[in-house]
């Protein structure tokens, strides 16, 4: 159909979804080449500021993964995080975002298959609707 | 001042001849406000507006405006060579803009156009537009054009005055450029009749009467500046603001401005952009040090700005026209009216 | 509401003479109708300045976060909300204040006034009030208007006009309302995703940039807001749509289980813009998901400063 490929712009906390990915890579699992790492130390540390700049940037898709609540390395990063996310996903979608564009998951440092499982679904959901429409910044539009 | 006569359609049809030369602008109502926009056609133009929420500063200093653009693509002959952004400077004609709003546009000029630096931009803005003015016969209970110095049917910085009266209106050609218009395109109108005559200056002497001079600035203007800089009034007249940019985004004669660079892959541009002096980070300099930090001396400097300095500086009056847009939409009802009269009677006070 | 001028003169009276507070923030009538002047008073001779009436929207917390020494501050409803959760933030201490409460009947809407009057734009010279009916007048008009009719959005919708936190009330309490507060929210949640953008669009296509909004509001207090930062530039400062959507976002964001919808913002902008529509959406989520209200319980933390184990995360893969 197209040859667009959708880029993903994935927050991948340190000690576990980071290690999954790293297993998934080392287990020499079939993933999808779509996904960008950004290695952050908790899923906690993600800032909606970080989901805005990577749609801005024109990501035609945000993934966040942290550790299972209640296994995070600072114990409850995760745990705020979680507020955060549903509140940020239900806002942007309410603003007009397509849904399928932001992603959460917990993936613990062992869930190698469950890593490369939810990114095979995240680029599908993407692929689904399309380049990123809204939000992104290209050349300042001023007179 | 000669005057000729004519209808609403008349006057319509007379801009209409205009059209394929110059673009029209005019005020123009967007279900909430007043705004000039490019006309497509001057039956656009509502002649029942008061005035416009921005001013019509905004069509010689846009909001934001691109001002040097450069390219990287490889294949654009013309990369990496800093170019002028490319601008529309092709004739104008603004429809309706009221006299303190022209004025402001004169005030400005001092900034933009000195002896050692011309804004290029907004050199070629003004001499391409020509300023088409409606008089003020019912001027509006915030205004007070008449305190500062201009007044409901001030002619300067306009080409051409528009006043209306009963069944239509009262043309008068100003300045030469207002002057070539008429000989570019006959008129159709006639003179003004004894009676006619007669009714158009008791409306603007009635116009004029609505809005009695509010103080004596003779007093503020003869003080010296420090006198006025550290007096105690500050303190009260400071405490309500809550530095937001409202009343220096409305203003005509604010001329603040950014400049951010902008860079999207090989494409980037320098962009001049409104700034203004209430905002904290306005006076903040490289090495970190604020000399504006605390909000006491930034609303000080606003007024004294307007009030004070300007007159200081350039000897003829103050940098505020009178048209009462920042008293109507400051959120805390900070009136530049008040704050003058407290500043004039600390003077005389002093005296 | 005249009659609480002079509870509220009478309360700041003794409170300067006693030497009880440094100054009282209330208001003073404005020089022109339909709108007020925040004033800070300091010495009982000034308090016949002090004013009540139904134009008395902005947030008088809004002058409270790091401020030094002992202050009264009158305070509606939701002015008392949002004190609540300045306390909660460490911005001011329940010690250094006095909180005159006001239960409120709502206040009311200029807009919605200059709307009614009509002729896009007839000056307004002035505004009385009696038993609900507004007399509205100007240079050959006047009108009678009903009173309710005219309240500002967030007003139309409160359901906590009574101080939550108060020190010394200046009347009765009123009667709560029992009303829906997210019909609107609901509207739009029910429109298609396409829809939704353009509508937020339009919302802030008028948006300059001035940030009346954000300075209005008593929880932007943020030494260097986002949008002054450099290193990144998370955000433009022109007037480019997807710059001006961006900061809307983040700023509603950043008021996510603070805001106590006191519509401040939306008094201030001078384009008139709805910028609720972003705060009340999260505002309902945070009901919603975590049963919280802003400012109404002291001691109690903002939701995204807690969490519990089994917070809802149907949306986690």
């Amino acid at each position: 159909m197209t040859d667009w490929e959708p880029k993903i712009i994935a927050l991948l906390c340190n000690w576990c979804s980071y290690g999954a990915a790293d297993l998934a890579g080392v287990s020499r699992l079939k993933q999808p080449p779509n996904i960008r790492i950004i290695r952050v130390p908790c899923s906690g540390r993600v800032n909606p500021k970080f989901i805005l700049a990577s749609l801005r940037k024109g990501a035609d898709g945000v993934w966040v993964s942290g550790c299972h609540p209640g296994d995070c390395h600072y114990i409850e990063g995760n745990y705020y995080a979680r507020r955060k996310f549903v509140l940020l996903k239900k806002f942007l979608e309410y603003v007009g975002i397509e849904p399928e564009r932001l992603h959460f998951s917990w993936i613990s440092s062992a869930e190698a298959t469950k890593f490369a499982k939810v990114a095979e679904e995240v680029v599908e959901a993407v692929k689904k609707v399309g380049p990123a429409r809204y939000l992104v910044k290209r050349e300042v539009e001023v007179e | 001042m000669s005057w000729l006569r004519l209808t609403q359609e008349g006057l319509t049809e007379w801009l209409r001849k205009f059209g394929k030369t110059h673009r029209l602008y005019g005020p123009v109502w967007t279900g909430s406000y007043h705004e000039f926009k490019l006309l497509q056609d001057p039956g656009e133009i509502d002649w029942n507006y008061r005035n416009t929420r921005l001013s019509p500063k905004s069509l010689f200093l846009p909001p934001a405006e691109k001002m040097f653009v450069y390219s990287l693509d490889p294949n654009d002959p013309e990369r990496a060579i800093l170019k002028e952004a490319p601008k529309d400077f092709t004739p104008r004609i603004i429809v309706g803009i009221r006299p303190c709003d022209a004025y402001a546009l004169q005030l400005v000029d001092r900034n933009f156009i000195t002896s050692q630096y011309q804004d290029p931009w907004w050199v070629n803005r003004r001499e391409n537009t020509i300023l088409v003015g409606y008089g003020c016969t019912d001027p509006c209970s915030t205004c007070f054009c008449s305190s500062v110095g201009s007044g409901p049917f001030d002619t300067r910085g306009l080409d051409v005055l528009v006043v209306n009266v009963d069944g239509g209106f009262a043309i008068s050609f100003v300045s030469e450029r207002g002057k070539e218009l008429l000989r570019r395109e006959p008129l159709g109108a006639r003179a003004l009749s004894e009676s006619e005559e007669r009714a158009l200056q008791d409306k603007m002497a009635q116009a004029k009467a609505a809005m009695p001079k509010l103080w004596d600035e003779k007093a503020v203007a003869s003080r010296p500046l420090l006198d006025i800089f550290n007096a105690p009034f500050w303190e009260e007249v400071q405490f309500s603001c809550i530095n937001c940019g409202t009343c220096t985004f409305l203003c005509p004669t604010c001329w603040c401005f950014d400049i951010q660079d902008e860079v999207w892959k090989e494409r980037g541009c320098r962009v001049r952009l409104w700034d203004s002096c209430m905002f904290p980070l306005f006076t903040l300099h490289a090495s970190g040090h604020n000399p504006r930090s605390q909000k006491l001396q930034r609303v000080r400097q606003r007024f004294m700005h307007k009030l004070k300095y300007y007159v200081d500086k350039y000897g003829d009056g103050v940098a505020c026209v009178g048209c009462g847009r920042c008293v109507q939409f400051c959120p805390v009802n900070i009136d530049i009216r008040e704050v003058m009269r407290l500043m004039v009677s600390h003077c005389q006070c002093a005296l | 509401m005249y009659e609480y001028t002079e509870k509220i003169k009478e309360i700041a009276t003794r409170l300067l003479q006693d030497k009880v507070v440094d100054g009282v923030i209330g208001f003073r009538k404005g020089t022109i109708p339909m709108v007020n002047n925040p004033v800070f008073i300091k010495h009982p001779e000034q308090v016949s300045q002090l004013y009540w009436d139904s134009w008395c929207g902005v947030n008088l917390a809004n002058y409270l976060p790091k401020f030094q020494g002992k202050v009264a501050v009158v305070a509606k409803g939701c002015d008392s909300r949002s004190i609540v959760v300045l306390m909660m933030e460490n911005q001011i201490s329940r010690d250094q204040l006095y909180i005159i409460g006001v239960p409120c009947k709502g206040m009311l809407d200029r807009r919605k006034i200059w709307d009614a009057v009509g002729d896009r734009g007839r000056d307004v010279t002035d505004v009385q009030e009696r038993d609900g009916v507004l007399v509205v007048a100007g240079r050959g008009f006047s009108l009678e208007l009903e009173r309710d009719k005219y309240l500002q959005d967030n007003c139309a919708i409160c359901t906590h006009r009574n101080p939550v936190l108060y020190d010394e009330l200046v009347g009765e309490m009123v009667t709560e309302q029992q009303v829906d507060r997210y019909e609107d929210i609901r509207a739009i949640e029910a429109l298609p995703s396409e829809k939704r953008w353009e509508y937020f669009q339009k919302l802030v296509e008028s948006c300059i940039r001035c940030y009346a909004c954000r300075n209005a509001c008593p929880f932007c207090y943020c030494p260097q807001c986002f949008v002054d930062e450099s290193k990144p530039q998370w955000v433009g400062k022109t007037i480019d749509p997807t710059d001006t959507m961006t900061f809307h976002l983040l700023r509603a964001f950043h008021m996510a289980g603070r805001c106590t919808d006191c519509g401040s913002c939306e008094r201030a902008c001078p384009m008139g813009i709805k910028v609720r529509m972003f705060t009340k959406k999260l505002e309902k989520d945070v009901k919603e998901l975590y049963g919280y209200e802003a400012g109404v319980q002291l001691g109690e933390r903002p939701p995204l400063d807690t969490y519990r184990p089994d917070d809802p995360q149907e949306f986690i893969k």
